[in-house]
């Protein structure tokens, strides 16, 4: 799966901010204009991208090659007429370039992942959404990037507990159950834990935010990402 | 580095618990999203994922129940693995399948709003069943409708031109083959909301 890296390439150097707002822009512009030509363009875009982000097309393909099935069935989907002739091959046209499209998009989401940390990601969020809801916002995205592992294991284990005492021979509805009321048990007891430790630290709505600066290159980049914008709007 | 100097704001008790509780329960619907599992009525692999939603709403209440779900939207945009098979970043949400993230905290939201009766949050053990069959379906019919338009708009369906060929088509995609899989989840979440293990949650 797919996660962030340390580097020192030029997507990393970036301020998350504006791999947010590069990353916003380009789906705007991907959306309002579908056609085979703005999505070479794009291409090209997301290809500049993958390269200053140290990361190669074979990379993302191997991640997302999973869901590629389930976005193909969009085109015969279009094909499906409820009549005769039953299929009309020029339905697909438009469902394939948003297929296209989604693949694009994909690729640059690649690309934010592996380069921004979850430390970046919550200062930007914290500084891009303005008062309590941007310190919540914050506050929880850091919280669930820490605990997704550990609910993750606190499941496995419910899972291995269950098997080894050949639960899953159990129908489907009591084993999910007995799945959700454990892990319920479970999220609950560490967020009792952790509730009790935030308020003995005083937990703020105004801490000290984490550092985050542009630099020369974030101007570049949102330049960029204006005259695109521009592009869009004028053709 | 800037330092504010203003007077410190802390965060209330209750609110601290409520904060963190949401942030757990985002964080179990992303793991909730790895866990599958198969019905014999169909072939379609189901995730737990709206289970995830269906207990935030029954749990947290109206508003805490639709922030956590906010906050399960954001952290998977910039990047943690909770979206349907670990999947994150902010293209999944204009994909075909974006109208179903899009939808998790509204359905979160009504159902807590439908269950709990207020936008307060109520003992889960003294919710009526009937409340929480028409929240379960509100949910579900909220989630189904994002699905199905989202899927028809963001996979370019035709949805302007020829809406109810595009509607229908997406639903026999997005909404149809899952429905036996819901019905299992909403029974769940309703053993799990009546469970003597949690009733003191």
């Amino acid at each position: 799966m797919l996660s962030h890296a340390p580097g020192d390439t030029l997507g990393h150097r970036l301020d998350p901010r504006t791999k947010l707002a590069a990353q916003a822009a380009i789906a705007a512009v991907a959306l309002a204009r579908s056609t085979p030509a703005w999505l070479l363009a794009l291409t090209l875009v997301c290809l500049v991208a993958l390269r200053g982000c140290g990361l190669s097309v074979r990379a993302v393909y191997a991640e997302y090659r999973g869901v590629l099935p389930f976005l193909l069935v969009a085109p015969l989907v279009g094909a499906l007429r409820f009549g005769p002739p039953w299929i009309e091959p020029a339905g697909v046209r438009d469902p394939l370039l948003a297929v296209y499209r989604t693949v694009l998009l994909l690729a640059l989401a690649a690309a934010y992942v592996r380069t921004t940390s979850p430390r970046e990601s919550r200062a930007a969020i914290a500084r891009l959404v303005p008062g309590r809801a941007g310190r919540f916002l914050g506050l929880g995205v850091a919280l669930v990037f820490r605990f997704l592992p550990l609910l993750r294991a606190d499941l496995r284990r419910l899972r291995e507990g269950s098997w080894v005492r050949l639960g899953d021979e159990r129908r489907v509805d009591r084993r999910v159950v007995h799945l959700a009321v454990g892990a319920l048990e479970r999220a609950f007891r560490r967020a009792d834990a952790l509730a009790l430790a935030l308020r003995a630290r005083c937990l703020s709505w105004n801490p000290t935010p984490p550092a985050l600066s542009f630099a020369r290159r974030d101007y570049a980049v949102l330049c960029l990402t204006g005259a695109l914008i521009a592009a869009a709007v004028a053709w | 580095m800037s330092t504010d100097t203003g007077s410190v704001a802390l965060v209330g008790d209750e609110v601290v618990e409520n904060v963190v509780r949401a942030a757990l329960f985002a964080a179990l619907t992303g793991v909730f999203s790895y866990v599958s599992f198969q019905l014999p009525v169909s072939p379609v692999p189901y995730t737990l994922q709206v289970l995830g939603i269906f207990l935030a709403g029954v749990f947290l209440g109206p508003r805490w129940g639709a922030a956590s779900l906010a906050l399960y939207v954001v952290a998977g945009a910039v990047g943690a693995p909770v979206y349907a098979y670990g999947a994150s970043g902010i293209g999944q949400l204009f994909s075909p399948w974006g109208g179903y993230l899009w939808s998790y905290p509204f359905a979160a939201g009504l159902l807590g709003y439908v269950a709990h009766g207020t936008d307060e949050r109520t003992p889960t053990g003294e919710i009526a069943l009937w409340r929480l069959a028409a929240g379960l379906t509100a949910a579900t019919v909220v989630i189904y409708a994002f699905g199905t338009v989202g899927y028809a708009y963001f996979g370019d369906l035709a949805l302007f031109a020829d809406p109810v060929r595009a509607l229908v088509s997406a639903a026999l995609v997005t909404a149809v083959p899952f429905v036996p899989g819901e019905i299992l989840k909403a029974v769940v979440a309703v053993l799990a909301a009546r469970s003597e293990r949690l009733r003191g949650a």
